[in-house]
């Protein structure tokens, strides 16, 4: 258990960290970027392993519900942490972005856990059943959450718009979206200190958005 | 070991701080320190985008105990902050890196780059000007050609010597990643700039051109592994370059193999050890520095813990690692969350190939004698200002009990860190960057 939150705690900070390199002068840094992205790597199969070796303190699974470690039924809705797959993104300027934007896409629409508005009402009478179902948001949902969501995000969070674009906008618009209600968490924290969100409910699920992160990480 | 002593507290403080010794601005850091061939002149370059250039004095006999001080010879600003509409980032000013040239006539030479930017400088001295001009007054200002009754020859007056720095050549628009290395190549004719992917090969009269030698970034940058994180050109074999990566490996390219040097030569990796194998065992294998030797044999990296020395004709493992803060082993979560452990840190080669240098924190910088095999730790501080005094050697306590003049770990001040130093190329003269400080140490025998 110690380890598991350990590794959480390790996630959430670079988590942290990426989002603030964001912010620096001279932008992004590509080496700190992955360097950052190995440590998730690590602190996520480091998380894994410890929970495969503790099944005894897992929640125990409903019936028919998918024994996927990475699917975890949200504690209480949270829309600005929500998936918000890029579906209506403009084409980016980088060649090298056009490449990784579907990709990208592919990857959101995997991982996405349930959509927000849509899933509420589910949520409550679904801990035992639909676990499935959340696997697959609808569309209609999507896009409510995609117009929903930012006007969530507190103003201090929002990068100013040119910022946001940078040099590499997917993983700009998926940091913005996906991790401002990590953010949340612990708004006062320096970026040198760890928030301490493990024990809030609010805080996403470790397994989903590091598995988004770290692919985001990688393809800008 | 010879013992280092302070002949002269040189402390370089920008004109324009007026903060206390203990606080500084961030444009006043210095990002880079180098000598040039002879050792007559050092270079450093800041956080703002400004380059001073120390100039040593030549011996006098009347005060040979100030003999061979180094005094401010030009400053200049080389990069201002730019803005990159495109892709809505700024571009900062920070020098990265300087490098000189070899001097060829009266004029000395240097390239100097930020993360997007090498520009070449020409530092050259004006000490006489002409006077007695027809058309102008001593004061510049033009005259009336109707005043003008009689004509003269100017002349060339002594005057206050003027040094003036000029940009020659900038090299712009070439690199998408952030520069991290530039090299001068034996040939004195090119000399290469590296990024996080790619190396590209400059000739010194072209500036619209520039030929990539060496691009690693993946089709699908999804399966990005590793970048570049520091490349050299060898001393003597035009053709010859190293690179090194951040997964701690370095490439030996030769470039009469193919115009693209995807494709290494000699691939120098050492295994790793299991037993030393740690959660952040990827990040600190990252190599932040790459050296030549002076005779070329050898190549010296630096992680965040080590440095090693490699033969060029072994490529297994190195030949020699030496420990330069081995007790940071057990605090690396720690240093991750302060981000220290992203510290990158240079090392240096004595003139002789004899002695390694690289800094460490708290302002320590380590000092390994290849040859008798010890090291020592020093401390750049303004506590070891009185003049002729000797450096002592500081040591760091590990654990149990702490001896009177020890420090312990726990109380080492990691934002003092000495990450830049350079090596007179031919004397034991060294130049020790902490933050905003230079330090000039020379060895008491000389």
């Amino acid at each position: 258990m110690e380890v598991q939150k350990e590794a959480q705690r390790i996630m959430t900070l670079s988590v942290w960290k990426m989002y603030h390199s964001r912010m620096q002068r001279g932008g992004l840094r590509l080496h700190r970027s992955l360097q950052l992205s190995l440590v998730m790597r690590s602190a996520r199969e480091l998380y894994l392993s410890a929970k495969v070796e503790a099944p005894e303190l897992e929640m125990p699974l409903p019936a028919g519900h998918s024994p996927d470690p990475r699917l975890h039924p949200p504690r209480e809705a949270e829309p600005t942490a929500q998936v918000a797959p890029p579906d209506g993104e403009p084409p980016s300027p980088e060649p090298m972005d056009t490449q990784e934007a579907p990709r990208a896409q592919e990857t959101f629409a995997r991982c996405s856990p349930r959509p927000a508005k849509a899933s509420r009402k589910r949520r409550s009478s679904s801990l035992n059943g639909s676990g499935d179902a959340g696997l697959v948001p609808s569309k209609k949902a999507r896009l409510e959450e995609a117009e929903e969501a930012p006007s969530e995000i507190p103003e201090r969070l929002q990068p100013p718009p040119a910022q946001a674009e940078g040099a590499f906008p997917n993983l700009a618009r998926v940091l913005q979206r996906r991790f401002s209600g990590l953010l949340n968490c612990n708004p006062a924290a320096p970026p040198t200190a760890p928030p301490a969100c493990e024990a809030k409910p609010a805080c996403r699920p470790a397994d989903n958005m590091l598995n988004v992160l770290v692919r985001a990480v990688v393809a800008f | 070991m010879k013992c280092f002593s302070r002949y002269l507290p040189y402390i370089f403080r920008p004109p324009n701080t007026i903060l206390s010794s203990s606080c500084h601005t961030e444009a006043d850091i210095i990002s880079t320190v180098e000598f040039n061939h002879t050792g007559e002149l050092l270079a450093t370059g800041d956080k703002g985008g400004r380059v001073v250039i120390f100039q040593r004095e030549q011996e006098s006999k009347n005060q040979v105990h100030r003999r061979g001080e180094y005094n401010v010879y030009s400053t200049f600003q080389s990069h201002e902050p730019e803005f990159d509409y495109l892709k809505s980032l700024e571009i900062e000013e920070k020098i990265n890196k300087i490098r000189w040239l070899p001097q060829q006539n009266a004029a000395y030479f240097l390239l100097s780059t930020n993360d997007k930017t090498v520009k070449l400088w020409k530092v050259s001295e004006r000490d006489k000007r002409p006077e007695g001009y027809n058309l102008k007054d001593e004061e510049g200002r033009l005259r009336d050609p109707s005043t003008i009754t009689t004509l003269r020859v100017p002349v060339l007056r002594p005057m206050d010597l003027m040094v003036e720095a000029t940009p020659r050549r900038v090299f712009a628009n070439a690199h998408t990643y952030h520069i991290n290395s530039i090299s001068v190549n034996s040939d004195y004719e090119t000399y290469m700039s590296a990024d996080d992917l790619r190396i590209n090969l400059w000739n010194f009269e072209i500036t619209n051109q520039s030929f990539n030698i060496v691009d690693i970034k993946p089709a699908n940058m999804e399966e990005l592994t590793e970048v570049i994180t520091a490349a050299e050109f060898h001393p003597h074999h035009c053709n010859t370059f190293v690179y090194s990566s951040s997964k701690g490996t370095i490439r030996l390219c030769d470039m009469r193999a193919s115009a693209l040097c995807d494709r290494h030569t000699k691939f120098f990796e050492e295994p790793e050890d299991p037993s030393n194998r740690s959660f952040f065992s990827e990040i600190i294998s990252s190599i932040s520095d790459v050296k030549f030797s002076h005779s070329g044999r050898y190549i010296m990296t630096r992680d965040y813990l080590t440095v090693k020395v490699w033969d060029l004709n072994m490529e297994n493992r190195p030949i020699e690692t030496y420990q330069v803060h081995d007790y940071l082993r057990s605090k690396l979560c720690s240093l991750y969350e302060n981000d220290c452990i992203f510290d990158k840190f240079e090392c240096v080669w004595n003139g002789s190939d004899s002695v390694i240098m690289t800094g460490s924190y708290n302002n320590f910088f380590r000092m390994f004698d290849r040859n008798t095999k010890r090291d020592v730790t020093l401390e750049a501080s303004r506590e070891n200002s009185k003049p002729r005094a000797i450096l002592k050697p500081r040591k760091v306590c590990v654990g149990g009990k702490r001896r009177k003049d020890e420090i312990s770990v726990d109380s080492l001040d990691f934002s003092k860190k000495i990450l830049h130093t350079a090596w007179h190329p031919s004397e034991n003269i060294i130049a020790v960057a902490a933050t905003n400080n230079l330090y000039i140490f020379q060895d008491k025998v000389n």
